[in-house]
């Protein structure tokens, strides 16, 4: 909300779509030159010219991809955050510039030694040519190692939280496995490339030399290391605090519990689109792992281009779905205990290093922290939040003063995940509930906790965001009355009549008040209840409401006053039990 | 009230600010070059394309040859320097650039398509280029068009960044990302102004590559120097009326900097001039004079000389319209020296490394040597 949000539908799809495209090839940008380089030897020093021709062959195939497309679509990934997540690129130039421009070195050198690999075949020598390669493939691997940790940091960014330290960021808890990971996709993808560049050969038999090289030392080895190094990761970053358990809804964070966890069916537990995408990642690698040695093995002087294409693609579901993921387990951050999805940060924790008192004289203090945006309001914080036109001032016009600015809120506060009706819509999320519901959800979608899972404070670092039924999402920041405007809006999306919404006064009974925004958004509006209050007396109820999450573990604990406690108990007992089969919805 | 301008980040600026501001204009620098060779060339090769058609215009056909075959190389020096530049502009001016960026979001993003839509135009026209006939010209113009356009939406956004509170009433009435600043009066000149100093500095290209290919084709070699004079000293004085044009256009409390309030800036601009102005003239004294390698020499240095200066001016015009717009520089310093460190010894192994690699290439014969 310090920056404005380009009003687009699905921004983050956009994001997504250029950065799966973007690594699919820079990665091959990586293992292939290595790939090239072995075979141009291979070739060179057996006197083999069908597989030198084959090697000149791909060059211009990767020269192509590498240089137009993987340059210019990096340079896009670039582009888009600024417009979609400016905040966050912001904070990420400011701490990696000169990452940023070490990793440019290595480009300039990369990019130069293509061009003079690629244009050289018929002008160096072979000892010249092959020297040119190699610097090309450290360049490209020294450019990974770069990136890699500023990828890293903003899942687990370490001390950086505390210490703003450069060094600190980069070799985070989890950048040498991902190094790791990295390489080892880079080396299989390069094999993947090699097997649907000979696709095109016409001589059967160096087809078939090719792609069960390929094959079985190229994609085949990288498809048992992959595995054994994401287990490493998702380790490392499990130790570092991110919640892959949680996310993946399984016991612990070995490879096995992972794996049951993401093809059980009808579990309840967990953050479904992970899982999801988990579920294609694995299905996709292990079907593409099948194919490849059914190539090797049988196919490999017949296969054609369809079966290549269809690897390609596998390989495009595999590694798109695993950066999915990847960027699932950092939700809600998008800078890992520091930053929000929707750019809210949190309060300086103590001991970081303090803006100096000339800074804070010239910008004032950070506006767009949780306590500062809850203090001040999202309104009158952001200069991106449209003014509420003349005619919606009136008192008694609340409905549409509440679609308006409700609507600016969501688009400061939600629109950088969610749209109304496309991609992640938030309509079918809220279609029926009241607004006393969704004020209730919105007020409980995360809260600071330590690893044990006590409440904690959001500067208290390390914390944890724990989320309203692990649906990772950010906490609201803002008034208690810009909270009920956004509930309001979101009722009204939901089909809300506008004489439902009034402006909020107290109310009278406690016990319904608590129950409407606290327990109303799973368990309905009250004569509904799919609870069963089975003739229970309010002390029963008064019990029962200390232990909600052991009674079933999708219900968040009871977090209100004593007074409220006893209120809702009353409520509660008073309820018609009427409850339908499956419990609350 | 709500400032106009977003806050900074509560993280201090990781370098001195002369050094990123120094970088940002070196590496603008090294970018305007190559860029100008892409802007002004392709239109340059398109023309010649076209005109060497003709059986008498051989020369005019071998230009637009040697400009096809090094538009790839040029395009992606030209993006990878100037990668290095929004680098540092975004560390500088982020919190205006961004919010412009977004405010024309979809021409900014279109940017990336756009590119690559020309790179693979460079590249067929380049592999295919005599297989191509027709629609080698039609691409030869798309590529000059596209480039153009490309041009036009950059120069959208470094205009449209200069005016904070116009940015926030724009992005109030739509926040699409689909505006474009085509209505500010300073814009079409400003293009102008860039366009016709691309071509002038491909003119003097063609009149270096004159030079150089003097010794093995002086037919060719004469041809180039007359007809880079000629496209050089053509685009400058055009340029002079677009430059006032542009000047004029500026804001009034911009344009009284320049006006006598602000000596450096108008040292700059002076010098930028004086300096373009005697660049060019060497390029028609290469025509006429007996020394045409060190009028064209000359005039290479100076015409070089004269993009700093201009680049000088751009800056100046940048720093003054955000000063009056209330920008103020970011006053927590806490410089990474380690990493700058290795920055600096990594950008000399990586030039080093770029030269003895071209050096190797420029060197060698053709012909595969086992």
């Amino acid at each position: 909300m310090n920056y404005p949000v380009w009003d687009v539908p699905a921004s983050g799809l956009l994001i997504a779509v250029i950065a799966i495209l973007h690594v699919f090839v820079s990665h091959f940008a990586v293992g292939g030159g290595l790939y090239l380089v072995l075979i141009e030897r291979k070739a060179s020093r057996g006197g083999d010219a069908p597989l030198l021709d084959y090697a000149r062959h791909l060059s211009r195939f990767f020269i192509l991809l590498t240089l137009v497309f993987g340059a210019i679509s990096g340079v896009g990934i670039w582009f888009t955050i600024g417009l979609v997540h400016p905040q966050a690129t912001s904070s990420l130039i400011n701490t990696f510039v000169w990452g940023w421009a070490i990793e440019w070195t290595f480009f300039a050198v990369e990019i130069a030694a293509a061009m003079v690999y690629y244009y050289g075949w018929d002008r160096l020598s072979a000892r010249l040519h092959m020297a040119i390669g190699w610097i090309y493939v450290a360049a490209a691997w020294l450019s990974l190692v770069v990136i890699n940790g500023i990828l890293t940091y903003m899942l687990t960014p370490g001390r950086w939280t505390l210490t703003r330290e450069f060094w600190d960021a980069f070799f985070n808890e989890t950048y040498w496995p991902a190094l790791f990971t990295r390489t080892f996709l880079a080396v299989g993808l390069a094999g993947l490339y090699a097997i649907w560049a000979a696709a095109w050969l016409p001589d059967p038999s160096v087809k078939a030399r090719i792609a069960r090289d390929a094959a079985w030392r190229w994609v085949l080895p990288m498809a048992v290391a992959i595995p054994l190094s994401l287990a490493w990761y998702l380790n490392s970053a499990a130790e570092a605090g991110v919640p892959v358990a949680e996310i993946a809804g399984s016991k612990d964070t070995g490879l096995v519990s992972l794996l049951t966890a993401v093809f059980s069916t009808g579990i309840a537990t967990g953050y479904p689109i992970a899982q999801r995408a988990a579920w294609w990642v694995i299905v996709a690698a292990v079907v593409l792992t099948l194919l490849t040695i059914v190539l090797a093995a049988a196919r490999s002087r017949t296969y054609g281009r369809p079966l290549a294409g269809a690897m390609m693609i596998l390989g495009l579901i595999a590694m798109g779905g695993s950066e999915w993921v990847r960027e699932d387990l950092r939700k809600p951050w998008v800078i890992g205990q520091y930053m929000f999805v929707n750019a809210l940060r949190l309060p300086a924790p103590a001991g970081a290093p303090a803006p100096p008192e000339a800074f804070v004289q010239r910008f004032g203090a950070d506006r767009f922290t949780i306590d500062a945006v809850n203090a001040a309001g999202v309104l009158k914080t952001s200069a991106w939040v449209r003014p509420v036109p003349a005619h919606l001032l009136a008192p008694d016009d609340y409905a549409a003063r509440v679609e308006h600015q409700g609507r600016e809120l969501f688009r400061a506060l939600c629109s950088s995940c969610h749209t109304v009706d496309g991609y992640l819509a938030i309509r079918p999320l809220v279609r029926g509930k009241s607004p006393e519901a969704l004020d209730g959800v919105i007020a409980r979608l995360a809260s600071p906790a330590d690893a044990a899972g006590t409440a904690t404070a959001w500067n208290t670092l390390p914390v944890r965001a724990k989320t309203w039924r692990n649906r990772r999402m950010p906490p609201f920041a803002g008034t208690d009355e810009e909270r009920q405007v956004l509930a309001g809006f979101l009722a009204l999306l939901g089909g809300a009549a506008p004489s439902s919404l009034s402006p909020p006064a107290p109310s009278a009974d406690i016990g319904k008040t608590y129950y409407d925004a606290n327990c109303a958004a799973c368990h309905g509006p009250d004569g509904l209840a799919p609870l069963d209050p089975k003739n229970r007396r309010p002390a029963e109820f008064y019990e029962l409401i200390g232990w909600l999450p052991a009674i079933n573990e999708m219900m968040p604990a009871f977090e209100g006053t004593e007074e409220q406690r006893k209120a809702l108990a009353d409520y509660l007992a008073a309820l018609p039990g009427k409850a339908p089969e499956g419990g609350a919805r | 009230m709500i400032p106009a301008i977003p806050q900074p980040d509560p993280l201090a600026l990781p370098a001195p600010a002369w050094l990123l501001w120094a970088l940002l204009l070196l590496t603008f620098f090294l970018h305007v070059i190559p860029m100008n060779l892409v802007l002004g060339g392709s239109i340059v090769g398109a023309i010649a394309r076209v005109r060497g058609r003709r059986p008498d215009r051989s020369h005019e056909a071998q230009l637009a040859h040697i400009i096809v075959k090094a538009m790839p190389v040029l395009i992606s020096v030209t993006v990878t320097l100037g990668v290095a530049a929004l680098l540092f502009l975004q560390v500088l001016y982020g919190r205006v650039f961004f919010v412009s960026a977004v405010v024309i979001g979809w021409w900014w993003l279109g940017v990336i398509g756009l590119l690559i839509v020309t790179y693979y135009a460079a590249y067929l026209m380049a592999m295919r280029e005599s297989s191509l006939g027709a629609s080698g010209t039609f691409l030869a113009w798309l590529i000059a068009a596209v480039v153009g356009l490309i041009a036009l939406i950059y120069g959208n956004n470094m205009t449209l960044m200069l005016k904070p509170a116009e940015l926030v009433a724009r992005y109030a009435a739509d926040g699409s990302g689909s505006q474009l600043n085509l209505l500010d009066p300073a814009l079409l000149p400003r293009h102008l102004h860039m366009v016709l100093g691309a071509i002038a500095v491909s003119g003097l290209a063609i009149a270096v590559l004159g030079v150089v290919r003097h010794t093995h084709d002086a037919a060719f070699g004469q041809w180039a120097v007359r007809y880079g004079a000629f496209v050089c000293v053509a685009a400058t004085v055009v340029n002079i009326f677009a430059g006032v044009w542009w000047l004029a256009a500026l804001p009034r409390d911009v344009l009284l900097q320049f006006m006598g309030r602000d000596m450096r800036a108008i040292g700059e601009l002076l010098a930028g001039i004086l300096l373009t102005l005697t660049g060019a003239g060497h390029t028609v004294l290469a025509v006429t004079g007996k020394r045409p390698a060190l009028m064209v020499t000359i005039s290479a240095a100076t015409l070089l000389g004269g993009i700093a200066m201009m680049l000088l001016t751009r800056d100046a015009i940048r720093r003054l319209s955000l000063d009056l717009a209330g920008y103020q520089p970011v006053n927590w310093v806490a410089p990474q020296w380690g990493p700058i460190v290795i920055f600096a010894a990594l950008l000399l192994v990586a030039v080093g490394t770029v030269i003895w690699m071209t050096r190797a290439f420029a060197t060698a014969k053709p012909g595969r040597q086992p």
